[in-house]
């Protein structure tokens, strides 16, 4: 563009002023919220990937994971055997897809479980001071108690079963749980809409339920999602020793244990279990940092 | 300063009698006659009959703890029913593995992680802040055998660098010893470095906003001086904490770390035990990692003083 017309002499007008700033740009309300919150769009995602692969499994191409083939023993990867096949000729494609639905149970379960029960001790710890010296002496005994090694101990004495491995998993982590909520409740105690609400007269349950209950949302959910992310490594870890899910049952851990005696020479019968694990706690991870992050703005700089 | 060491110890008292009390009763909270669970399947009635005699099943519960605990204080802690060896005799047999595998995975993780921590809260935002992130992220999601198999496939097996399973004794020599335990050290790192990097990462950055670190730099310290001497001290309280802290995930990827490598130290001791439901054995490696895990606490309470003047109780 030039700077003078033609025909006015002395007259100058400005150069166009380059765009020094791009106009916001228009997204849409996904593409608003993935861009806002990576962690939580990427975790996510992964995780419905992970449920929706352990909800179809029947569907995905599978054969029925403990159905024993010795003539087709220790394939290696084809396109017939995706991932092979194991020492007792079992697909290890199937096994791993039907894996899924156990890692994914257990840690559900044990986040749901633990959040519930650990909410319930941390009120009555934050609420009923006669209780509260007692309930967190015993919680400080269940913490000292590395979580696996409690796992591993409670496991030693119950038959392997994925119930069982949820027990086992949820008492190890109910403590942190109902030190985080007994924490919360002690602060939130002491401030004056809380005080005012006592003053008023409402009755302890009502104030729980309206004031205390919601402020413990933000930090139990993200807790929760870690709860779930622990659970899912430490049923592997169980399995993986032999104290978990029974061997019938394919989990990722039991996969891992059965191909441990031949990982030198067969790989494969080691590493996809273990990167269908890892991925699957990475995603869940990722969401639990992405929503500290969303809940928690002034955390979110510094961790 | 010394009621307040007395008084932290004593606190612990409490503490180690509930560990204590949960691990005896672990046996009965089981459902079913316990002496049946740990005879098996295929006990005869006999045999369990001898069981629940020897565990003295007979009588009341808090006579038993009481007695059981008496015991534990003076260090017997009970017989194997597999071996019929005692406990503390078997523990003793195998803690050296362990216990090296631990204290070289301690110093290498904090040598690795706490410069990584500082690096990245002094470049807070930079690329290599970035990768320092995703490390610890990769670290915390990865499980221990996960990162075991890993490390061993590509530098035992394919690069042949180190042995790909096993243990040598330190009175085999420290080069083997070193040798045989680098690989097993780095799984059981991972976790623990990932942790303490981000740790070190958060509290250096609370740090780095403070007014003497400005002053500092304002009076012309070099940066490494103002990183390492001002800063890092500074931050060192919530630094050890979590050190303290993760030994739990030590303790707990340390028995699966030695089954990766077929390492015969405490881990591997826990997981034969399981398997033939060797009861008092468990109780014994639970208590003890237990009580040590409380103790390496109670010292890092007592270390928030050297680092902080300030706290004085």
């Amino acid at each position: 563009m030039s700077a003078r017309l033609p025909g006015d002499a002395g007259e100058a007008l400005a150069e166009a002023l380059p765009e020094l700033l791009s106009p916001p740009r228009r997204r849409g309300a996904v593409g608003g919220f993935i861009h806002r919150h990576p962690g939580i769009a990427a975790g996510g995602a992964l995780v419905v990937l992970m449920a929706a692969i352990a909800v179809f499994a029947p569907i995905l191409g599978t054969v029925d994971p403990t159905a024993l083939a010795p003539a087709r023993r220790l394939r290696p990867p084809s396109a017939m055997y995706w991932f092979g096949t194991d020492m007792l000729g079992r697909d290890v494609y199937s096994r791993v897809i039907y894996g899924a639905r156990v890692s994914l149970v257990v840690g559900f379960a044990v986040a749901v479980l633990a959040s519930l029960l650990g909410t319930a001790i941390g009120l009555v710890g934050g609420f009923v001071r006669w209780l509260d010296a007692l309930l967190m002496r015993v919680m400080d005994g269940l913490m000292s108690i590395p979580s696996i090694l409690l796992a591993i101990a409670l496991m030693a004495l119950t038959r392997g079963s994925v119930r069982n491995v949820v027990i086992a998993i949820t008492i190890a982590e109910v403590p942190r749980v109902a030190r985080l909520v007994r924490g919360v409740v002690l602060g939130l105690r002491e401030l004056p809409y809380v005080e005012a609400a006592v003053a008023a007269g409402t009755r302890s349950p009502m104030i729980i339920l309206r004031h205390i209950l919601p402020n413990t949302l933000a930090p139990l959910s993200v807790q929760a999602t870690y709860i779930c992310a622990s659970a899912m490594i430490t049923e592997a870890i169980l399995s993986f020793i032999g104290a978990g899910t029974p061997p019938i049952i394919p989990s990722w851990g039991n996969i891992m244990a059965e191909g441990r005696a031949l990982w030198q020479v067969k790989p494969y019968l080691v590493f996809f279990p273990a990167a269908f694990l890892s991925v699957t706690v990475l995603a869940v991870n990722l969401l639990g940092d992405g929503l500290r992050d969303a809940l928690d703005p002034r955390l979110a700089r510094k961790l | 300063m010394l009621g307040y060491i007395v008084r932290r110890v004593l606190a612990t008292i409490p503490v180690m009698g509930v560990v204590a009390l949960f691990v005896f009763s672990l046996l009965y909270l089981a459902p079913g006659d316990p002496a049946a669970v740990i005879a098996g399947d295929q006990a005869s009635p006999e045999q369990i009959a001898l069981i629940r005699a020897s565990l003295g099943l007979d009588r009341p519960f808090l006579v038993r703890f009481g007695e059981w605990a008496w015991r534990i204080a003076h260090g017997d802690l009970g017989t194997s029913i597999f071996t019929n060896l005692p406990v503390a005799h078997m523990i003793a047999q195998r803690i050296e593995p362990t216990l090296s595998l631990m204290l070289l995975t301690l110093v290498v993780s904090l040598l690795i992680a706490v410069p990584l921590g500082v690096l990245a809260a002094a470049r807070q935002g930079s690329t290599v802040d970035r990768v320092v992130m995703l490390l610890a992220v990769l670290g915390f999601s990865t499980p221990v055998f996960v990162i075991g198999y890993l490390l061993a496939y590509v530098f035992a097996l394919r690069l042949d660098w180190f042995p790909v399973q096993g243990y040598v004794p330190l009175a085999g020599g420290f080069w083997p010893f070193l040798r045989a335990l680098i690989l097993p050290a780095a799984t059981l790192g991972g976790i623990y470095i990932a942790l303490i990097a981000r740790i070190t990462r958060a509290s250096m950055l609370e740090v780095l906003s403070q007014d003497y670190i400005r002053t500092a730099r304002a009076k012309g310290l070099g940066q490494r001086a103002v990183l390492f001497v001002h800063a890092l001290k500074n931050a060192a309280v919530p630094i050890v904490t979590v050190v303290g802290l993760g030994v739990a995930l030590l303790i707990g990827g340390a028995v699966v770390t030695e089954s990766v490598f077929a390492i015969p130290g405490l881990g591997r001791l826990t997981v034969d035990a399981i398997l033939r439901r060797d009861y008092p054995v468990i109780q014994g490696v639970v208590l003890l990692f237990s009580f040590a895990y409380v103790v390496i606490n109670l010292l890092v309470d007592l270390l928030y003083t050297l680092f902080d003047p300030r706290i004085r109780y």
